[in-house]
């Protein structure tokens, strides 16, 4: 009599644990169900660039003849906006002439060199255009600004602030007259 | 044809008998490509910003300047006398920025009258501009009896001309002048004690 109840009572056991997993494996079926996965590939390309802008865009002189200060009627600022590659490890900016020996002219065969016109950036001390740079005429440039390029500024800004000067003592026969030039800024990185 | 169990590298250079010579060329290709993806790296590396100008104007405006060293000479005159010098050597400094067309700067010496270069006023009495005498930086002195490009007629001296090159449009030159009264001319030694007054111009004027 024992016996036949033990017995009972396993198989019991055994029939509610087997109800039990059929319930679970049931409610789990009912929940989940994934589809396959579908890939969308993104391509986002940020290209780089550099945009230089000009606080203004024209500098009178009233010169003297001989003197070496004739300072120009206004300064100019250069702002550079620059996103670069990741290979990129410099940004410089140049000012530069066409021509070394005609910064200025009258026209009539009178010039000003790019030698005796001077740039001040920043407040620095004034530097004549006498050297040869990525644009421009051979010794017709300068390089007003050089910025490393690091991790943290691959997109960034910078201003240089420029003033200006002619000096006319290596020329002190200049005739007098009325004397046009065009003076280049541009910015380069590599 | 791809081996299983192969990496793809290996297979590539895995010399075959029906595949060795497309294996090569396989190789340089590869190699080629890469160079040409390379000088593309390197040439995309260099950015430029667009030029920005600057329009530059610059006058030299013409300017011509004469200053004197004083302003005042005093003569203490004997009758009749050939030798009345003046009390003290006035230097003339002209200074000047001149266009390319100029060719001459003069410097004049002149009064506003050939007959009263110097009076004694309501007497009616006067030294002539002929009796008036310069020397210009220790030349010969000479008398203000010309005709100039300003003054009286017959009242002036020019006592200098510079010729203008391009060497000197911007340029600058001194005169220093002594005077002289000579009493001895015509009635001139009967010139009654008094006291004489005039005014010396000096002027400067390019060409």
């Amino acid at each position: 009599m024992n016996n036949a109840m033990q017995l009972l009572t396993k198989f019991g056991r055994v029939a509610a644990l087997l109800l039990a997993a059929t319930l679970v494996a049931a409610h789990a079926h009912a929940q989940v169900r994934n589809s396959g996965a579908s890939p969308i590939a993104l391509n986002a390309v940020l290209s780089d660039s550099i945009t230089l802008t000009l606080s203004g865009n024209a500098v009178n002189f009233t010169l003297t003849g001989g003197s070496p200060s004739n300072p120009g009627s206004t300064g100019i600022t250069a702002t550079t906006f620059w996103v670069l590659k990741p290979s990129v490890n410099s940004l410089k900016l140049y000012a530069f002439f066409s021509s070394s020996t005609a910064a200025l002219t009258d026209g009539a065969g009178h010039n000003i060199p790019s030698a005796d016109f001077q740039i001040s950036a920043n407040a620095g001390a004034f530097a004549p255009l006498t050297n040869t740079v990525a644009f421009g005429g051979a010794n017709a440039g300068l390089l007003v600004s050089t910025v490393p390029i690091r991790g943290y500024n691959k997109a960034g800004t910078n201003s240089d602030v420029m003033t200006f000067n002619i000096d006319l003592a290596p020329i002190p026969t200049l005739p007098a007259g009325i004397y046009t030039g065009t003076l280049t800024i541009q910015a380069q990185a590599f | 044809m791809h081996r299983p169990g192969l990496p793809l590298k290996e297979e590539l250079l895995l010399p075959t008998l029906g595949g060795k010579m497309k294996t090569v060329r396989i190789s340089w290709a590869v190699m080629v490509g890469a160079a040409l993806a390379l000088s593309a790296s390197l040439a995309s590396a260099q950015v430029n910003s667009g030029a920005q100008t600057i329009a530059l104007n610059a006058n030299l405006a013409e300017s011509l300047t004469l200053n004197l060293s004083a302003n005042n000479v005093s003569f203490t005159l004997n009758a009749g006398s050939a030798s009345n010098p003046g009390s003290g050597t006035v230097t003339a400094t002209t200074t000047w920025t001149l266009g390319a067309g100029r060719n001459a700067v003069n410097v004049y010496a002149y009064f506003v009258s050939a007959a009263a270069a110097l009076t004694d006023g309501a007497a009616g009495d006067n030294i002539p501009s002929s009796a008036f005498f310069i020397s210009d930086n220790s030349g010969t002195a000479a008398a203000l009896t010309n005709t100039v490009a300003f003054g009286a007629a017959n009242a002036g001296l020019r006592l200098a001309n510079v010729p203008i090159t391009a060497a000197n449009r911007s340029s600058s030159r001194t005169d220093a002048m002594t005077f002289n009264i000579n009493l001895t001319g015509g009635t001139l030694g009967q010139l009654p004690a008094n006291t004489y007054t005039g005014t010396l111009n000096i002027q400067a004027q390019a060409l």
